[in-house]
């Protein structure tokens, strides 16, 4: 019983920082609202070419007023993780570096270390993009990778206004119905790295899903220069 | 030999007095390129840069017209170590598993250690907040725990009843969270989770291939986390003798925004 007040003051406190702190899309206080803040990443099949796979990673958003989107930040290295062998740890990385009005792509390639340290893989380029404005400048390399970095809109949707209540113990009612629910993400903006790659580029996997179906695990880190 | 040696000379005339308009056709293309003899020759489009031979040119009038007051570029600085800041797999899992005391140093973590710092941390988050709402419903919170969701089904065979012979406890469903990556599948179509016809059976059940623009991972969070075996547990329905049961296993919204099925596939900013 003990536990459950304690538990229950933790949902209470909780809805008083809540709006900093409740999500992915706008997470902790050391990256809120900051350049290296990770606000949603994808993975999925190319709808126009079922050999290729998309990865899609958004960086800030304007969700909340007081939260910029944008610009890219030249000592903020992004790095998609690719874990082929189920380790949970990175075999693979591609990388993406902006310098100037220029996206830079890297790998992808095995990392000169895994877990919290990068650097750049300047050996293993993959090609660059003109860093878009409005309209989206995208390129297609030799080797069939498309690739795009730019402002886009936050495609995440979620009631997250009515979260913050579920979670701090003051809706008894949880979320609302269709129709009354309000998606906060509703015209918020975020800066977006696009990236379509063959799968013969990514290589093979042994790693296996619950289901026990072949995948590539995946994660997305941001890392400062130091 | 005397050859080169006029040409030479030429060439440095050119430089000399800024007379780099040199044409395509002239005499001047029979020089080999070099791109470090400080001249615009050969297809340079500024001085030992650009044209098909040569590193690309910096804007130096910006044009690019072979007046030579373009300059070599300078290749991008990337040295340096880079360190972690920020860090994500699946959706939604700091969002409703984490909490303010950890969602930092859970950024700094990497996957193969998460589960080890904090499946603790998940489980006694999702056990809290079933608490929260016995406290709401007035009900004792020992009774009010979480329940085997419907992945037990899914994972096991749909003869199997989730609430009893496949159990997929708090702690297993943290353990698998708290993995926390996203799996993508090559070779299939992606579908984050499809539960497939539903309670019992989930026939046709599909799904953990990866995440597309549209797929509601919040619904989908949330019916694995309360909705218990039959995926509805928390559904807003008035329980008789209990009363009217929060609703916690979606959130309502679908998507607004615009994205397309063309790269690369999000909307335009608005």
């Amino acid at each position: 019983m003990k536990k459950t007040k304690l538990l229950f003051g933790i949902g209470i406190l909780a809805v008083v920082g809540a709006v900093l702190v409740a999500a992915d899309h706008i997470d902790a206080p050391g990256t809120t609202g900051n350049t290296a803040d990770i606000a949603d990443f994808y993975g999925f099949e190319s709808p126009s070419n079922p050999a290729n796979t998309v990865f899609i990673v958004d960086l800030q958003t304007d969700v909340l007023p007081d939260l910029a989107y944008g610009p890219f930040d030249e000592d903020v290295l992004t790095e998609i993780n690719i874990d082929t062998n189920d380790d949970l740890i990175e075999d693979l990385v591609i990388q993406a570096i902006p310098r100037k009005d220029t996206m830079y792509f890297f790998g992808p390639v095995v990392p000169a270390e895994t877990g919290k340290m990068s650097e750049v893989m300047v050996g293993s380029p993959l090609g660059q993009v003109a860093i878009s404005g409005e309209s989206a400048l995208t390129t297609t390399t030799e080797d069939g990778i498309s690739l795009f970095a730019g402002p886009r809109q936050d495609a995440f949707f979620f009631d997250f206004g009515q979260f913050n209540k579920v979670i701090g113990g003051t809706a008894p009612e949880g979320f609302l119905p269709e129709g009354e629910a309000v998606d906060t993400f509703d015209g918020a903006n975020t800066m977006a790295l696009v990236i379509e790659i063959p799968n013969s580029i990514l290589g093979e996997t042994t790693a296996k899903n619950a289901l026990g179906l072949t995948v590539y695990k995946t994660w997305v880190t941001t890392n400062r220069k130091q | 030999m005397k050859i080169h040696t006029l040409k030479y000379m030429f060439l440095s005339l050119c430089a000399a007095t800024m007379f780099v308009a040199c044409d395509d056709d002239d005499a001047l293309e029979m020089v080999e390129t070099t791109c470090t003899d400080g001249i615009m020759n050969g297809t340079e489009t500024g001085v030992d840069c650009g044209g098909t031979s040569c590193q690309p040119c910096e804007d130096g009038g910006g044009d690019a017209d072979g007046d030579g007051d373009d300059m070599m570029v300078t290749p991008p600085d990337f040295s340096g170590t880079y360190a972690q800041v920020d860090f994500m797999g699946r959706p939604g899992i700091n969002t409703v598993l984490s909490i303010d005391d950890f969602k930092d140093p859970y950024n700094q973590a990497v996957p193969s250690t998460i589960a080890e710092f904090y499946q603790k941390d998940f489980e006694n988050r999702l056990e809290g907040l079933h608490d929260v709402y016995a406290e709401l419903l007035g009900l004792d919170p020992d009774d009010v725990n979480y329940q085997p969701n419907i992945l037990g089904d899914i994972l096991n065979g749909p003869d199997k009843d989730g609430f009893t012979d496949n159990p997929v406890s708090a702690e297993l469903l943290t353990t698998i969270l708290a993995n926390d990556v996203l799996e993508v599948a090559p070779d299939l179509p992606t579908t984050y989770f499809n539960p497939g016809t539903g309670a019992p059976d989930y026939e046709g059940a599909i799904g953990l291939t990866g995440r597309t623009l549209q797929d509601d991972v919040i619904d989908v969070s949330l019916i694995l986390l309360f909705g218990g075996g039959d995926g509805a547990r928390f559904n807003g329905q008035e329980v008789e003798g209990v009363g009217t049961f929060p609703r916690l296993v979606s959130d309502g919204v679908a998507i607004t925004a615009n994205p397309t099925d063309t790269f690369p596939y999000l909307g335009a900013p608005e």
